[in-house]
């Protein structure tokens, strides 16, 4: 049911190791030209529309960011090259270091807080009764199916000052300092706003995937750890950890890098501010870019973020491709 | 398994916490969609709008190019999905299926393509759609959208792919299929979970995609090759604080995807529980 | 300067538009040539909520008349995202003809992307038009643009709330308004005496030029931040005096939530406004809606104003220079003019000001007199630009911060912000 990363990957090794003699079996054609370059020509479309879609549009971002590109230049079509200097002004700017800090802060919290979320949720969904289960999924899934553009409207207004539900809920509970509190008055205030908003938005996908992925674990695991008397936490860490792992590592992945490239919510919501205290990377770099149209100088941060994602994933890499070794 | 009925009672009040906190915002946003004005501006929330009103809907889509906006949203985001399908089930079953030099590399660059940061580099690929003389038109979108789901698409389908059994293909093929007949008739059909969820997250990213569509197709006007986020967030600008219309269009701007979802939802599940792909 | 404009505008300014017919009949640029423009296409980008409908209707049967063959498409842009899309459709050609904010012209006129209207003109009756509104639409002592509308603010009250807290007349010192707006504190069924965000820079702006300011200046060829200036602290007082009234958040300008649907609710006491913010009909009976000047620290003079406005240009690329001249012609000729002075707005040329008579254009052409743009900068743009230096400043103060060192840093942001390289 759900959009699995790396579903079902769980038994591969059982799986593979069993395939591992006939490695030299070709398929009944034999080893022709065709069968040789078939996996090529299946590629093929994948390669080309990678290449020209985002490749090329890549290469023109890293030439942009060695540019003066403002608005006189997009205006004319002219090009200037000036070397490092948008890189220097950057890296020497304590506002990007302190940009890329918030922003590097601000997806921990946030993946830590989706992965724990969503695999108990997982947890909870793989324990219910089956009528129970279909309402929490429905649930799940109105809140997943909404669109970007929609959540950030409505978290606007449930969090809107005067006539927001949150703030009135807040004060009939009897904390009546909030019954007009402004949430975007200060950096932590927005920041609860935009990770309730994202981890809300996001749980759903993992919990999802948490519950397709248990589905796979046999029943007869389950029984044997309780047969030695495991409890429940333990047979999370002794059964279903070690089961899951590849699915926490693909979710973990994608997570990491969505949250981290997250745009729409963190503008939407209050535009960077109060005082550029919530932008993260993405954010300023549409701001630098696109906004004050200091073009080269925009692709530049864009460049340094995916350096930075690259470094981040360096780990997740290696483990992935060693997993492919194994396919 | 049996549990306590305490140990039952406490997952579904769990459950029920879980669901409110969950379905709330869209219960919020279709009702305040509903309500009078005087229900929405109140010190004491209208939680069920009874003598609702139809008026923000008929103000949400009485924008100029309205339904024209709609055809183009969805012309963009479903040309998108099924280009991503076709060849992303045909890279998927490469890298999935068979051993060849350069699988790893290739997989390497599907990874790394899934960072690509889209909203930044909205710049190089406005200057690359305005040198082919290609703005104002729906087919940038398409094939960009595309590119934006693509590798999420191979990635998940690849997953699907290496979990259908080799046996099951490869018993077909020794009855007699060819390769591509035995995927066809073998492998094909259960991938149609991962071929729903894939399709999925396609729609929702295509249909949400504003910043590129914002500057490739500034032309406004019957003929259009505007889309329905551009409708959206002008409208929350235009009519500021009227959030019975803002909330009227995003329900309206969430509609097509929770049908979407609710109609491969099923399959998708269905495919799931048929055991098919449990190996 | 504004979000969405005038709406309500076009049966009035009809009327008085085909009344008052002006020049527009022939042009003498075009006149004596062969009149085939089949298959060219002019496109003209106005703003959301600009030019009333009939306006536009008579500017395409005048433009079809005067170019029979061509086509004008006139489309109307949201403001969402202006900047981008100005910039990118000068730069891929998608418009020949463009409505341009006062003081966003000069940064586009850098671009190289608007054509020089100089020789021009004369032909466009140039001659005529008021020197401070054309200001805006010169850089480098070339003509990049021309004046099409201007508007500033004033006090928009209400005056039934006015009349319940006893007070008669309206002020015409700062003193006497802050006397009202204690009157209006005080009476029942008020629930700000005047709703004033945090971040309203247009007011403040007018403030600083009152006080005789600048809010940025000029040292040798660059040009600094200059919120740590007597003038702008004074004009500051005024300002937290005059929010201190309001229980607007600090943190928003007037446009979210605009102002116009708080004030509509009927239990605000005033609003500093522009004309098309007044309340619709439907909201509030337009005899409740009273305007006057925010008035200055002595009876002599209303407060400064910040003077916004539009201008019209003409693309650099265009294919049909002729033709975007011609129509810029028309749309800038006495007959279009008037239509939007009827409506409220101050034209390009003072003689059409006597049109001008709705009870919101009065005070305002009378506040204009101590009106104030900002600098001609290429680079003005990215100040105005979220998030603007001179809105965060303005939240920080109000919020408490202390006023020379928040101007300071501020004022540095604005420098860099002003001498980035273009």
């Amino acid at each position: 049911m759900a959009v699995q990363s790396e579903p079902v990957r769980v038994n591969s090794p059982g799986r593979s190791g069993a395939q591992q003699p006939p490695k030299s079996r070709r398929p009944a054609a034999g080893p022709s030209l065709l069968s040789r370059i078939a996996p090529y020509l299946l590629l093929l479309p994948a390669i080309v529309a990678t290449l020209a879609l985002l490749g090329w549009p890549l290469v023109k971002t890293v030439l942009l960011s060695f540019q003066n590109l403002n608005r006189r230049q997009l205006v004319q079509h002219t090009t200037e090259w000036n070397g490092f200097d948008n890189y220097k002004q950057l890296l020497t700017s304590a506002e990007f270091w302190h940009t890329t800090g918030r922003s590097i802060a601000f997806t921990a919290v946030n993946v830590v807080l989706i992965m724990v979320g969503g695999t108990l949720v997982g947890l909870l969904l793989n324990r219910l009764g089956s009528k129970m289960r279909l309402f929490l999924q429905i649930g799940l899934v109105l809140a997943w199916a909404m669109p970007i553009v929609a959540q950030t409207t409505v978290f606007t207004w449930l969090f809107d000052s005067r006539y927001g539900v949150v703030n009135w809920f807040l004060n009939q509970l009897g904390w009546h300092s909030m019954a007009t509190y402004n949430w975007y008055s200060s950096q932590l205030s927005t920041f609860f706003v935009i990770v309730l908003l994202i981890v809300w938005g996001s749980i759903p996908f993992v919990a999802f995937n948490m519950y397709a992925a248990l589905t796979t674990i046999p029943n007869e695991l389950y029984e044997a750890a309780r047969l030695d008397g495991a409890g429940s936490v333990k047979i999370f860490t002794k059964v279903v950890f070690p089961s899951l792992k590849p699915f926490f590592l693909g979710t973990t992945f994608l997570e990491v890098i969505w949250v981290f490239k997250c745009f729409t919510q963190v503008l939407a919501i209050n535009n960077g501010g109060p005082e550029r205290l919530t932008e993260t990377l993405p954010v300023y770099a549409y701001i630098e870019g696109s906004g004050n149209s200091h073009y080269g100088m925009g692709s530049a941060i864009a460049v340094l973020t995916i350096l930075m994602l690259a470094v981040l994933m360096a780990y997740y890499f290696r483990i992935i491709l060693k997993q492919e070794d194994e396919l | 398994m049996r549990r306590s009925l305490i140990g039952r009672s406490w997952a579904n009040i769990v459950a029920v916490v879980l669901f409110v906190f969950f379905a709330f915002p869209v219960y919020w946003m279709v009702t305040t969609a509903f309500k009078q004005n005087s229900d929405i501006i109140s010190k004491t929330p209208v939680f069920l709008p009874l003598g609702g009103t139809l008026e923000h809907f008929t103000t949400a889509s009485g924008a100029a190019q309205f339904w024209e906006m709609v055809g183009n949203s969805f012309i963009a985001t479903l040309g998108a999905v099924l280009g991503s399908l076709v060849i992303a089930t045909l890279a998927s079953f490469a890298i999935s299926r068979m051993k060849f030099r350069g699988r790893k590399a290739f997989v390497l660059v599907i990874m790394m393509a899934q960072m690509a940061p889209w909203e930044v580099m909205t710049i190089s690929v406005y200057m690359i759609v305005r040198d082919q003389s290609m703005l104002n038109s729906l087919v940038p979108l398409v094939l960009f959208y595309m590119m934006m789901v693509l590798p999420f698409t191979i990635w998940t389908l690849r997953g699907f792919m290496a979990a259908v059994p080799k046996e099951l293909e490869e018993s077909a093929m020794v009855d007699g299929c060819t390769r591509a007949q035995a995927f066809v008739k073998v492998v094909f059909p259960l991938l149609a979970p991962g071929l729903m969820a894939t399709s999925l997250f396609g729609f929702i990213t295509a249909w949400n995609e504003l910043p590129l569509v914002l500057i490739l197709n500034k032309s406004t006007g019957p003929g259009s090759a505007q889309t329905l986020p551009l409708w959206l967030t002008s409208f929350q600008s235009t009519f500021g604080d009227d959030w019975g219309a803002t909330m009227a269009a995003s329900t309206m701007f969430a509609i097509p995807v929770l049908l979407i979802f609710l109609i491969l939802q099923r399959k998708a599940v269905g495919g799931l529980t048929a055991g098919a792909v449990k190996g | 300067m504004k979000r969405q404009l005038i709406a309500a505008v076009g049966v009035a300014a009809m009327v008085v538009g085909v009344a008052a017919c002006g020049s527009s009949g022939k042009s003498g640029d075009s006149a004596g040539k062969p009149a085939n423009y089949n298959g060219k296409t002019v496109t003209a980008w106005l703003m959301d909520g600009s030019a009333p409908q009939a306006w536009q209707d008579g500017v395409k049967a005048d433009f079809a008349t005067q170019f029979p063959g061509a086509k004008l498409n006139i489309q109307i842009q949201k403001w969402d995202g202006v900047g981008a899309k100005i910039t990118t459709g000068l730069s891929d050609n998608s418009v020949d003809v463009l409505e341009v904010g006062n003081t966003q012209t000069a940064g586009y006129a850098s671009t190289g992307g608007l054509m020089d209207l100089t020789s021009a003109k004369a032909d466009l009756g140039g001659s005529d038009w008021a020197a401070n509104l054309n200001a805006s639409s010169v850089l480098d002592g070339k003509q990049y643009a021309a004046p099409w509308y201007f508007s500033n603010r004033v006090v928009i009250y209400n005056k039934a709330l006015w009349t319940k807290a006893g007070i008669t007349g309206t002020p015409k010192t700062l003193d006497e308004f802050y006397a009202d707006l204690d009157k209006l504190k005080a009476t029942q069924g008020v629930s700000q005496p005047i709703y004033l965000p945090g971040q309203e820079w247009y007011t403040y702006f007018g403030l600083i030029a009152g006080e005789g300011g600048q809010i940025a200046k000029q040292n040798g060829s660059a040009w600094a931040g200059n919120l740590e200036s007597a003038e702008a602290k004074d004009a500051f007082g005024t300002y937290t005096k005059l929010q201190s009234y309001s229980t607007a958040p600090k943190d928003k300008d007037e446009a979210t939530p605009p102002q116009t649907d708080v004030f509509s609710k009927g239990d605000v006491g005033a609003m500093i406004g522009l004309g098309w913010e007044a309340p619709a009909a439907k909201d509030m009976p337009a005899d409740n809606v009273g305007y006057f000047p925010l008035p200055g620290k002595t009876a002599d003079k209303p407060s400064g104003v910040f003077l916004g406005g539009s201008n019209l240009a003409v693309a650099q690329d265009t294919k049909n220079p002729d033709l975007a001249k011609g129509l810029l012609k028309i749309m800038l000729s006495d007959k279009y003019e008037s239509m939007m002075a009827s409506s409220g707005l101050i034209p390009n040329k003072t003689s059409l000001n006597s049109l001008a008579t709705t009870p919101f254009a009065q005070a305002a052409i009378a506040a204009s007199a101590n009106g104030a743009t900002t600098p001609n900068l290429a680079n003005w743009t990215s100040v105005e630009n979220p998030p603007s230096p001179i809105k965060e400043f303005m939240t920080a103060v109000l919020q408490g911060a202390d006023y020379d060192s928040t101007a300071k840093k501020y004022d540095d942001q604005i420098t860099t912000l002003l001498g980035q390289k273009q």
